[in-house]
């Protein structure tokens, strides 16, 4: 297909394209479509690709759109032609030197956005003109500077972007930001979180993940409400951490600040979807006041002090345990040339004799093995029963309560950090550099609350009240 | 609905016509008003389940098992500019709750969870229900969003498709002439929003049961010229709806978006009416708001007042921004004005706009009971939320000493032509306020605002929000487009349309009025179940349905077969001859009330014996003589009561039967 004749008929093909060609109308064309099932009047859209190849999309005056399918349109006349413009107007972002510079790296997800009514696609708005357009609440938090550093979606975000967006955020400290907000699909948000709480240390300003669960272009979205509270807590909150800051409840009323290698995105879709697990979130952000609910955190400081490693090695992998996993699958995994393995485990951090050998023949070939939890909740604890004994005899190494997406990063990061220095690579791992184990659980650090029990729904009918 | 249909196609406001009340005007008088209606149609589907969750449809609930909070915010237009109700919602910065119950809501409906796919039952209702309609069909359904910022919807929009467009059905009952016509501009199928249960302040509450459920939306064009006729096209639409059989009846489960103008004036839709009673008066009333409006626009442009005399800028504190705004409090402290008093002491700020140009116009009537002032205080009510009552004056004799309404008076300069109106609330209420004050002032010289109004049951509407702009229309990036397959089209049964009902019905001898009726009555399925034969049958079927309508579902349930069987009998007999059609309505009522079998009960409506008959005339015979006194019509009357109480006949037969053996006649006759 060449350029011309893709262009006026965006995402159609035959036979549609051909009712088209016919009756010499494109994409944008005001038309008169006569029917075998009546006549229809309205400007025609382009058509998604993913959509079938036998309708023709129209736009009608109500707004409706509407399909019409090729083999029952008899004529289309066309009476007019007026093309979409994709275009945002910007507005300058008020500049004032009494407020913090906040620095907003874009990934590719939309955390901002507006609508293209007519044709109804999601134009994301990025630049701070187009941010302050959209979200004008920002300008009286801080003076923005924005930056997109790839168009990515979220699930497309991997040790590459790592590096790239660690090394940017280690110069937009040097360069004096008083905080950086990144602004990232929610999917993967807590993988990069993992990556970014190793690969920038002890940054002395917060280093702000935030996304939306609900699309910015809808009135119901937590976007506008997220980007606020991430910006605040960036330019002015006092927790300089790498964090995750979303909503609290499903409800409009508080964000959460959760550290970036204890939190996990917990449900497909609700909008109170990212949790802190086996622990507090740091803080809590309602009406632009930060009210920390964690014991300790890092404070912000004025010097620009920062320890960044960017790197990553990409032979690592995650393997989930199911009962009768067979020894293939992990002799496969070392056969392909991978250095590192975390497993989640069943229990205290099990996995079946079957594998054993698979096991000992990993240590062999010199594949650092680690042992994490699928239950999410506790500590892994190998001493207890004696099929733990056992696999710690293969060189497992257990890691406390870290989550495996977090052990899954981390060990990606120290066997880049160690090359071939299998004992380094166990000793970073076991040690806690930004929170990924806790030396204790706290009693409410476990809440998965059981519907229908009378006690549960009566706290959840005063709480979501 | 484009700017160009919301304009009335008239131009010459009638601004002399006389006020007049309801049920006075003829529809001639309509016709000069340039009156103008359209409605537009809601009805619930009877599914099993809501149209985009697999909840239960149709579950009532007052239990709250939890509650939401949320916002809602104007997503900009492609312009950078905001839809006006969605300007007019963000300025409201309402708390909105939603309360659910876990019986009849799931995350969907609470907007965290993305829809699942639409329910095909409901889909396959819509189109039978367009079928019904004459409407062209889609061949792929679209399933497109409708924003609503008022937070009737957790999503902040509807998700709506359109099924079908372009009908047009006879309009016989209309009162313009049995020849007109009814155009139907589309029908959609939508997802049905929550119920208000309190909005007080900045805090709206709803309940979510309703939520999702599938109903139709059916729009007219606006060819209901007069309020009479917009009731009947009301019903009309109603009853085609109903004939389909799958639409759910009850409370809440139609209701009626009414859509005014007259000549010079624009569209304004009156939401949620809940009957058809209301229809006539609603509109007329509406109708003499927009001529009063029109009216009031007159006297402004006449007294020379133009928008940049009641302009403020949007940004900043009025009072400070603008010379037709004064912070009031100091000039007002020493009022003796209650309502003033209490906004002092919570420590409301308190301020006076000026109205250049409006001297003496805020008491302009604009409804019955109703002035401009109203139409000033509904704007501001709903706009800036104040939470008190009251929150506005606009006269001194509204209970404000004169000094101090002179004090105010003098501070904003105001002269003799000048109106005047105090305000008072939480500071960014009073702000919202008193911009709102000067926008509605606007608003007067473009005569009658696009508006949203609410229904009361009085007749009058009051302010519910400006009119939202087909802007607000995008499609639904969660739903995969549906094809509308011919195979699926065909397989649909298409129920007979209600004046094709009525045509055969008349055509087999019942009336035409009663059988406009029974055709969309909820028995006409009865009446062809026991398809009568002989036309004295059909016209005494139809009458007795008709009049014993409620009586048939409580006697003999909902199912039309359990009925007919029940009645079967009687039909026959009457079609056969053994029952004389005059005895069909009682036996037919007895058939109800008596649960013996039907057999027997029919035997008492059959003609008695030639013995029997005899015996009977014979009594008479005697007795008649001693009426010697009475006139020959009084005896006749008599003797016919005496033999139709002991014997069953033909009460035709029988009067011949008495004038010929007892020579008794009838006056004059
Ligand atoms: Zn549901």
């Amino acid at each position: 297909m060449s350029a011309t004749d893709k262009h006026g008929y965006e995402g159609y093909r035959d036979p549609t394209k051909s009712v088209m060609k016919r009756f010499g109308v494109t994409v944008w064309s005001q038309v008169q479509a006569e029917t075998t099932r009546g006549p229809f009047h309205g400007l025609v859209l382009p058509r998604s690709e993913t959509s079938d190849a036998d309708h023709l999309v129209l736009k009608l005056g109500s707004g409706y759109n509407v399909g019409l399918r090729a083999d029952t349109i008899t004529k289309l006349t066309k009476t007019g032609y007026k093309q979409a413009h994709y275009k945002i107007p910007e507005e300058e972002f008020p500049s004032d030197p009494s407020k913090p510079s906040v620095i907003l790296l874009g990934t590719g997800g939309t955390i901002a956005s507006r609508l293209d009514y007519r044709t109804g696609a999601v134009i994301p708005a990025f630049s701070p003109g187009e941010l302050y357009g959209s979200v004008p609440e920002l300008s009286e938090i801080c003076n923005l500077q924005t930056e997109k550093l790839f168009g990515e979606f979220s699930e497309n975000i991997g040790p590459t972007h790592y590096i790239a967006l660690a090394k940017r955020i280690g110069e937009a400290i040097a360069g004096g930001a008083d905080g950086i907000v990144i602004g990232h699909g929610t999917d993967t948000m807590h993988h990069t979180a993992a990556a970014l709480s190793f690969m920038v240390q002890r940054p002395p300003v917060p280093v702000v993940m935030v996304g939306s669960q609900r699309s910015s272009d809808r009135p119901s979205s937590d976007a506008a409400r997220n980007l606020i509270h991430a910006t605040w807590a960036a330019g002015c909150g006092s927790i300089a951490e790498v964090m995750v800051c979303m909503f609290g409840p499903t409800s409009d009323r508080y964000n959460l600040l959760h550290r970036g290698t204890r939190v996990r995105k917990m449900h497909s879709s609700t909008r109170s979807t990212f949790r802190t697990l086996g622990d507090v979130p740091l803080a809590m952000l309602q009406d632009r006041e930060l009210t920390p609910i964690h014991a300790t955190w890092n404070k912000r400081r004025d010097d620009r002090d920062v320890d960044v490693h960017a790197v990553f090695d990409e032979r690592v992998t995650i393997l989930y345990y199911y009962p009768n996993m067979q020894p293939d699958l992990i002799d496969a995994v070392v056969d392909a040339g991978y250095k590192g393995i975390v497993i989640a485990g069943t229990g205290l951090g099990h996995v079946n004799r079957k594998v054993y050998p698979a096991l000992e023949r990993a240590r062999n070939a010199g594949v650092s093995v680690f042992m994490t939890l699928q239950t999410l909740w506790g500590f892994v604890q190998m001493h207890v029963y004696e099929t733990g004994r056992e696999i710690l005899e293969f060189g497992v190494v257990p890691l406390a309560n870290m989550l495996p997406e977090v052990a899954y990063v981390k060990l990606g990061w120290a066997l880049a950090m160690h090359p071939d220095d299998p004992g380094a690579v166990k000793d970073l791992m076991t040690t806690t550099l930004a929170g990924e184990m806790t030396e204790r659980e706290p009693h409410d650090g476990y809440l998965v609350f059981q519907g229908g029990v009378p006690e549960i729904d009566e706290l959840l009918g005063r709480i979501w009240s | 609905m484009s700017v160009a249909l919301d304009a009335n196609p008239r131009t010459d406001p009638p601004l002399d016509f006389p006020d007049r009340e309801f049920g006075e005007l003829s529809h001639q008088d309509y016709a000069e008003l340039g009156f103008l209606c359209g409605l537009e149609v809601h009805q619930q589907l009877l599914t099993d389940r809501k149209l985009f969750c697999r909840c239960p449809a149709g579950i009532r609930s007052q239990q709250v098992d939890a509650e939401v909070l949320r916002h809602m915010r104007p997503t900009l237009s492609e312009l950078g500019e905001y839809d006006g109700c969605a300007l007019m919602e963000y300025k409201t910065r309402k708390e909105i709750i939603y309360q659910l119950a876990r019986s009849s809501v799931c995350t969907y409906e609470m907007d965290d969870t993305p829809p699942f796919p639409i329910d095909e039952q409901a889909v396959q209702v819509a189109i039978s229900i367009a079928r019904l309609f004459g409407l062209d069909l889609v061949s792929e359904l679209h399933v497109m969003r409708k924003q609503y910022l008022d937070g009737s919807i957790p999503t902040g929009f509807q998700r709506t498709a359109m099924i079908g467009g372009g009908g047009t059905i006879p309009f016989r009952a209309s009162e313009l002439g049995s020849d007109r016509m009814l155009r139907i501009r589309q029908l959609t199928l939508e997802e049905d929003s929550c119920r208000e249960v309190s909005d007080v302040g900045h805090r709206i509450t709803f309940r979510t049961d309703r939520l999702g459920m599938p109903l139709i939306e059916t729009v007219t064009e606006p060819d209901l010229l007069t309020p009479l006729d917009a009731a009947r096209g009301n019903r009309l639409l109603a009853a085609i709806a109903r004939s389909s059989g799958k639409v759910r009846r009850g409370p809440g489960a139609a209701r009626q978006d009414v859509n005014v103008s007259i000549a010079g004036s624009r569209r304004v839709e009156i939401k949620g009416v809940p009957s058809w009673r209301w229809i006539p008066r609603l509109t007329h009333n509406e109708a003499f708001r927009h001529l009063n409006l029109l009216r009031l626009r007159r006297e402004l442009l006449a007294r020379s007042v133009n928008a940049a005399h009641l302009a403020i800028s949007a940004k900043g504190l009025p009072w400070e921004c603008s010379d037709l705004v004064v912070e009031a409090s100091s000039i007002v402290r020493r009022s003796s004005f209650g309502p003033i008093w209490d906004a002092i002491s919570r420590g409301d700020t308190i301020c006076a706009v000026k109205l250049p140009g409006f001297g003496g116009l805020l008491e302009h009537p604009t409804q019955p009971g109703v002035t401009f002032a109203h139409e000033i205080e509904e704007r501001v009510r709903v706009i800036a939320c104040p939470t008190t009552r009251p929150f506005m004056i606009g006269r001194a004799d509204y209970g404000v000493d004169a000094a101090t309404w002179r004090a105010v008076r003098s501070a904003l300069r105001a002269g003799e032509g000048d109106a005047v109106v105090l305000l008072w609330g939480a500071p960014e209420d009073a702000a919202t306020a008193a911009r709102e004050v000067l926008l509605r002032a606007q608003d007067s010289l473009v005569g009658v605002p696009s508006e949203t109004r609410q229904a009361s049951a009085g007749g009058n509407t009051g302010f519910e929000r400006i009119l939202p702009g087909p802007e607000r229309m995008y499609p639904d990036t969660d739903t995969p487009p549906l094809p509308i397959v011919d195979a699926w089209v065909d397989t649909i049964d298409v129920v007979e349309r209600p004046w094709e009902r009525a045509d055969r019905y008349v055509a087999a001898g019942v009336p035409a009025a009663a059988a406009e009726e029974l055709a969309t009555s909820p028995w006409a399925e009865l009446f062809d179940d026991l398809s009568p034969s002989a036309p004295s049958t059909a016209r005494r079927l139809a009458f007795a349905i008709i009049k014993r309508g409620h009586g048939l579902r409580a006697r003999l349930g909902a199912e039309t077969a359990s009925a007919a069987e029940r009645l079967r009998p009687l039909v026959e007999a009457t079609d056969a001859g053994r029952i004389s059609p005059h005895w069909f309505e009682a036996a037919f009522y007895e058939l109800l009330v008596d649960s013996g079998p039907a057999e027997h009960i029919l035997d008492r409506w059959r003609p008695s014996s030639d013995d029997c008959q005899q015996q009977e005339m014979d009594v008479v015979r005697a007795n008649v003589a001693k009426l010697s006194g009475k006139s020959a019509d009084a005896r006749l009357r008599w003797a016919m009561g005496q033999v139709l109480s002991t014997v069953t006949m033909d009460p035709l037969q029988l009067r011949d039967r008495l004038v010929r053996e007892l020579a008794l006649t009838e006056d004059g006759a």
